[in-house]
Parts: C-alpha cells; sequence; structure tokens
C-alpha cells in the first residue's frame, strides 16, 4: 500500500467498498479504520524521513568515492606521496589489526562479564555493581576511553607512546560494554528449563554453562559481537590521539604509530596540500572502503548465525 | 551424513576465512607497491643519492598550519633517506609543545616560538638541559577571505577589518567600506564574520596584526584563542573555509595555500593595497628583525607588522621548527639533524612552496648561515 493511499488522499473502489460495509458489525468502523490508516501513513513517512540522510550519505560516498576507488588505492600506502597518487593500505591494514585486536581483547572479556551476570551474579551485590558499571561505560564518550588509554600506556612505557595496540585497548573500552549488554540479553533467552535439566542429570555449573547455555546462544552471542565490532570500526578520536597517525605501512601492533581508515579519512580532509581535489578524492575513496568494510561485517553477522546453528545440528 | 560433513566444512571455513582475515594479518609480510623494502632488507635506500642510509622513525607534532608543508618534506626526505619514515601529528601549535616537553617527540612544529626562557632547557624529550634550536620554515601569507556575489576585489583597511570583526561594521555597504572601494557595487548585504572556535597560531598572527595597525578599534590584543563573543565559530582551517565557501556575505582569516578558491581582500600597508602573496610575505619577513637575547640555536623573528615597504604584506604566518641541541639518544639526533638539514635546505623550502603556497626563506646570506648554524648544533 503506497503512502498517499494509506493517507487516504486518493478514493480507491477498495475504500468505497469500505465504505458500503462499514455498518455490517464484523468490519471495524470507519472512525477506526481512518485512524488506522492515518498512524501507520505517519509511520511509513517517519521510515521515509529516517532513510533520506542514509541514502544521502551512501550517494554521496559512491558517487565521489568512485574517483579515486582504482587498483593503486589498494595496493599503495602514502608514503613518500605529495598531492596526486598514494593509496590507503596501510590504514586499511592497520583498521583490520586494530579492530581484531579490539575483538581479541573485548569478546572474551565482555562474555564472561555477561556469563556471571546470568549464571552466578543473580542479585548479588557485585551483580548490581557490574552492570551499573557496564551502564556508565556505555555512555562514556569515546574520546575519554582514548585519553584513558594514552595516560595508561604513557605511564607503562613513557610518553608519548602511541601504537596500534592502544588504540585497540582503547577501542576495548568501548566495546565491552556493548558485547557484555548484548550478551546478557542472548543468554537470559536460554530457556531455564535447559539449565535446570542439565543440572538435574548431575552436570556441575560450569558444565552446563559451556555445554547447554553458550552452545544454545552461540548464534545471538555472534550477532552481538559483530554488532560491536561495527560499534567501533568507524571510531576516529581514540585512534587519532592513542594509534596516531603514519604514512607507512606497519604491521606491528606493538610498537610505532599505525594508520586506520577513520584517521585516514580525517588526516585527507583536514590537512590538504594546494592540489585539494586529490586530498578530497582520497577521503571519499577512504569513506567509501569504510562503509564497505561496515557493511561486509554486517552481512556477516547475518549469515553466521545460521551456519553456526546448523554446524550445531548436524553435529 | 554426508551432506551434514560438507556443512560442516562449508561452515567452518567461513568462520575460519572471517577470524583469519580479523587476525591473521599480524602475520602477513607483504609491503605497499610505493614502498622499498626498508634498509633491513638490504636494498635500503636506492632513489636517494644524499642519503645517508639512516633507519628508524622520527615523530613530530604541532601546528596544523604546517602540515601541507610537512607533507611535502616527507616525501622529499623519503627520496633522500628511504629508511627513515617521519610522522607529523597536526594536533596544533600549543598541543604540540606541550607533548614536547613532556617528551616522547623528535621534533615539535609550532606558529608561537617558545618564549626565551622555555627555550633555554627543561624539556623531556631533549637531553637534560639541553637548550632548544628553534628555526622559521614556513612562511605564508594569511588572507582576509570574503565571499560576496560578484565581487572579487576588496580594499580593507586594518581599523576597517577590526571593526568587522568586533562587531562595529555590520553591512557590506557601509560607508567605510565604501571609502576605500568606490568602483565597487557593494550589496545591501548583512557581514557575517567568521573566526577559528579554536585556539590557533592563524587567530594569533591575526590579532597580533590588528593590534599594531589598528590599535583604536582592536583592543583584545594577540591571543590565540578567539577573543569577542560574536560572529560565526569554525573549526580548524578546513572549517573556515568551508564556513567562507558556504555563507554568503562572510569573511574571515585563513592561511591563503588553503583558500585559493576564495576571494582575496587587499589590505593597506603604507598607503598601497596589497593582495596575498609569498613574495609579499617573504619582503614583510625580510623587514622584520630577529628577536634578540635568545640562544645561538633560537632563530626567532620578531615580526614587523607595520611596515610601509612596498609590496610587503605584514599579514604573515611564520611558522617554526623547534628540536633539541642535545638529545640523549643520538639514533634520534641523528634523525632530526638530518630531517631539518633537509627541511631548510633550498629543496626542501621549494618543495613546501610547491604543495603549500608558503614562501620559501629569504635567500637573504645572512639568515640562511644563522639558520644552517642553528640546525648544526642538534647533536647528542
Amino acid at each position: 500500500m503506497s503512502v498517499a493511499q494509506t493517507l487516504g488522499k486518493q478514493p480507491t473502489a477498495a475504500d468505497a467498498a469500505d465504505a458500503a460495509v462499514t455498518l455490517s458489525a464484523s468490519r471495524p468502523s470507519l472512525a477506526r479504520r481512518t485512524k488506522n490508516r492515518i498512524a501507520s501513513g505517519a509511520v511509513v513517512c517517519a521510515v521515509a524521513l529516517a532513510a533520506i540522510p542514509l541514502a544521502l550519505v551512501i550517494w554521496a560516498a559512491l558517487t565521489r568515492g568512485i574517483e579515486r576507488l582504482d587498483l593503486a588505492l589498494f595496493t599503495n600506502s602514502m608514503w613518500g606521496v605529495v598531492g596526486q597518487g598514494g593509496g590507503l593500505l596501510h590504514a586499511l591494514v592497520g583498521t583490520l589489526l586494530v579492530t581484531g585486536a579490539t575483538a581479541l581483547i573485548a569478546i572474551p572479556l565482555g562474555l564472561a562479564a555477561a556469563i556471571y551476570l546470568t549464571e552466578y551474579g543473580g542479585q548479588r551485590k557485585l551483580a548490581g555493581i557490574t552492570r551499573r558499571a557496564v551502564d556508565i561505560m556505555v555512555s562514556i564518550p569515546s574520546i575519554v576511553a582514548g585519553l584513558a588509554a594514552y595516560a595508561l600506556f604513557s605511564l607503562l612505557l613513557g610518553p608519548g607512546t602511541r601504537s596500534g595496540l592502544a588504540g585497540a585497548v582503547a577501542l576495548a573500552m568501548i566495546m565491552i560494554p556493548v558485547v557484555v549488554r548484548s550478551s546478557e540479553e542472548v543468554l537470559r533467552l536460554v530457556p531455564g528449563d535447559l539449565r535446570e535439566a542439565g543440572l538435574a542429570l548431575g552436570s556441575p555449573r560450569w558444565r552446563v554453562i559451556r555445554k547447554i547455555v553458550l552452545p544454545t546462544a552461540l548464534p545471538g552471542l555472534t550477532a552481538g559481537a559483530v554488532l560491536g565490532v561495527a560499534r567501533i570500526i568507524g571510531e576516529t578520536a581514540p585512534l587519532l590521539l592513542v594509534a596516531g597517525f603514519t604514512d607507512a605501512m606497519n604491521y606491528n601492533l606493538a610498537e610505532g604509530r599505525m594508520a586506520t581508515l577513520p584517521v585516514f579519512i580525517y588526516t585527507q580532509w583536514s590537512s590538504k596540500g594546494l592540489d585539494t581535489a586529490a586530498y578530497d578524492q582520497r577521503a571519499w575513496a577512504g569513506a567509501l572502503v569504510l562503509m564497505a568494510v561496515v557493511v561486509v561485517l554486517q552481512l556477516a553477522a547475518r549469515a553466521l548465525p545460521p551456519q553456526i546453528a546448523k554446524l550445531r545440528r548436524n553435529r | 551424513m554426508r551432506l551434514s560433513k560438507t556443512r560442516k566444512l562449508a561452515g567452518g571455513a567461513t568462520v575460519g576465512l572471517i577470524l583469519g582475515g580479523l587476525l591473521g594479518l599480524s602475520g602477513l609480510a607483504g609491503c605497499a607497491a610505493n614502498e622499498e623494502q626498508p634498509a633491513g632488507g638490504g636494498t635500503g635506500n636506492s632513489a636517494g643519492s644524499a642519503g645517508a642510509g639512516l633507519t628508524g622513525e622520527l615523530n613530530g607534532a604541532g601546528a596544523s598550519s604546517q602540515s601541507a608543508a610537512q607533507e611535502a618534506w616527507r616525501g622529499g626526505f623519503a627520496a633522500i633517506e628511504a629508511g627513515v619514515n617521519v610522522n607529523y601529528d597536526p594536533v596544533g601549535s600549543g598541543d604540540g609543545r606541550t607533548q614536547f616537553t613532556a617528551g616522547g617527540l623528535g621534533f615539535v612544529g609550532t606558529d608561537a616560538p617558545f618564549k626565551a626562557d622555555e627555550a633555554k632547557g627543561g624539556h623531556g624529550s631533549c637531553a637534560a638541559d639541553s637548550p632548544l634550536v628553534e628555526v622559521p620554515v614556513y612562511i605564508s601569507p594569511i588572507a582576509v577571505a570574503f565571499n560576496l556575489d560578484g565581487v572579487t576585489e576588496l580594499n580593507l583597511a586594518p581599523n576597517v577589518i577590526a571593526h568587522i570583526f568586533t562587531g562595529g561594521i555590520t553591512n557590506w555597504n557601509d560607508p567605510a567600506i565604501k571609502a576605500d572601494n568606490p568602483d565597487v557595487d557593494l550589496p545591501d548585504l548583512p557581514i557575517s564574520p567568521v573566526h577559528r572556535s579554536d585556539k590557533s597560531g592563524t587567530t594569533g598572527n591575526f590579532t597580533d596584526y590588528l593590534t599594531a595597525t589598528a590599535p583604536e578599534a582592536w583592543t583584545a590584543g594577540e591571543t590565540e584563542e578567539w577573543p569577542e563573543s560574536g560572529g560565526e565559530g569554525a573549526e580548524k582551517t578546513q572549517g573556515m573555509v568551508q564556513a567562507l565557501t558556504a555563507g554568503k556575505g562572510s569573511i574571515g582569516y585563513v592561511d591563503a595555500g588553503q583558500a585559493q578558491d576564495l576571494s582575496w581582500a587587499s589590505i593597506k600597508v603604507g598607503d598601497q593595497w596589497v593582495k596575498p602573496s609569498a613574495e609579499g610575505a617573504a619582503k614583510a619577513v625580510a623587514e622584520s628583525e630577529l628577536e634578540s637575547g635568545r640562544g645561538e640555536g633560537d632563530v626567532v623573528y620578531s615580526l614587523n607588522r607595520t611596515t610601509e615597504a612596498a609590496g610587503a604584506y605584514p599579514l604573515i604566518l611564520v611558522s617554526y621548527l623547534a628540536a633539541c641541541e642535545k638529545y640523549s639518544d643520538p639514533k634520534t639526533a641523528e634523525l632530526v639533524s638530518a630531517y631539518l638539514k633537509y627541511v631548510v635546505s633550498e629543496e626542501g623550502q621549494k618543495a613546501a612552496a610547491e604543495n603549500a603556497g608558503s614562501a620559501p626563506l629569504t635567500s637573504e646570506a645572512d639568515l640562511t648561515a644563522k639558520v644552517n648554524a642553528a640546525v648544526a648544533r642538534i647533536g647528542s
């Protein structure tokens, strides 16, 4: 049904038929149906309005990013490049490395916290404190996480230390609460009967969790983890602060600055040479690549859970 | 059963692929096509002839005004020393100086030099008690840029500029503007002055210029943070360019190299109207004196904003590179010394002029000698 129809602007044969049977008790009254149509029309309009900015962003990134979407973009770094040319391989690799390291830190920690909250915590004091702490961590501005990681690594390894690992620690602070929240929700959905059945058969608790609760919740847990990754992959401010920026490739998380895609986009936009078009094109191409990475992750989040469920069923 | 096994395999492969893609990359030893194998690989510096075969990482931070020039220098230096990776974080002059004092940086780019007593020592990035080496490396005209339909030429005297930015003149057809622009058809349009909302060296130089040339109209003095409450604020140079490009009737101040597509006003110098240009900026520097009472490695200008020399454009930004005379790590000293030597060389200054639109250091023998002597002091 189109928006115009739901708003009742275009009377159709169906509308006339509706009116004819208004009096029959089996159909809702005209007033109710009109209200229903207005309400659903308003909702459709709201969805369309919300989708407009998204469509504009995708359109802008596509049309402007396509200009530099060539092979050189994926085989070159910015090392020694002035003006035209160059690529973002170093930033793409950096983003994958930093995001991977973040996931390695955040997913086990977040999952462990969620297991404690659902399986052991109950009404205990520590569980309450943990829940509140997670709530607070969710609302921490990302730059604060960046500052915390910066301070930590400056204390440990000397002032001004920047590395991909420091960036991963900062991002993990943002990702952990997301993982805890989503994992807790999913673990709660596992029916209590299953747990009780396991316990009744004499399994210890850890075994029930490992063999029954976690496998049952696995698809949801995976989706939550991937969404957490999608949440942090576009973060700029903390990475700018603690991972820094470099023109060259760096595969070593533990040492040296590491470029990432969001920071690449930011630096291309914020510090341009005389040939501004070259910088703008690189920035838009970077935005397009980053969006593509996020879309791939989201698709993976949708495709993975059924795959895993299949795996388990066939075991 | 067989079907389930293949499914299992397919699922396992998917999971493995994604995990492997994310985590396995650290083991990858690929390299970007434009990067040579670092010196460890043996080929080292094949592109440069003048290189000393240095290797390592050199980190700097500071003024965002220098970032385009720093990019040119990094590019040029990469051709000489293929084994060195230079990084520059354009965090702003103030933050750059703070980081340098805290430690961990090789050099800092700053629009305002360290104060004379700060330059004597006490910086975490240096060996204990090492004084600083400061040299001017980036000279650029600041344009008073505006966006007016049909108007590309405009004459603005310093006190008119000051009145516009303090809210005393609010319309483009104000008699004060008309008086200096008899041939321009000025529209009846409110003026929208744009200033930098962040702490900025550009603001510092702009307010310094107004303080010197229009003391009655501009009373807030020289400050890196915009002192007035009215007007539109814009973040960083690019924010300023965007605000001016988008806003009809807007006016602002911006590094001329970064505002090629905007209209630039001519400012009054003596009784002439002068447009921003690299040559005018160089001339204004030549009219200025070096600040006295500083160490031998500390080459800092006291800019002459009120010069009346023909063709000089005194609304300029002179940005410095600061480094240590002595480093605790001899390797850092070597890298900083090589990089700064390249930056102040004729070649390095030309590279910056081409990518950033800055004025090369004047070829005045006296200044060149002083700058080279200062850079030569860097050691360990």
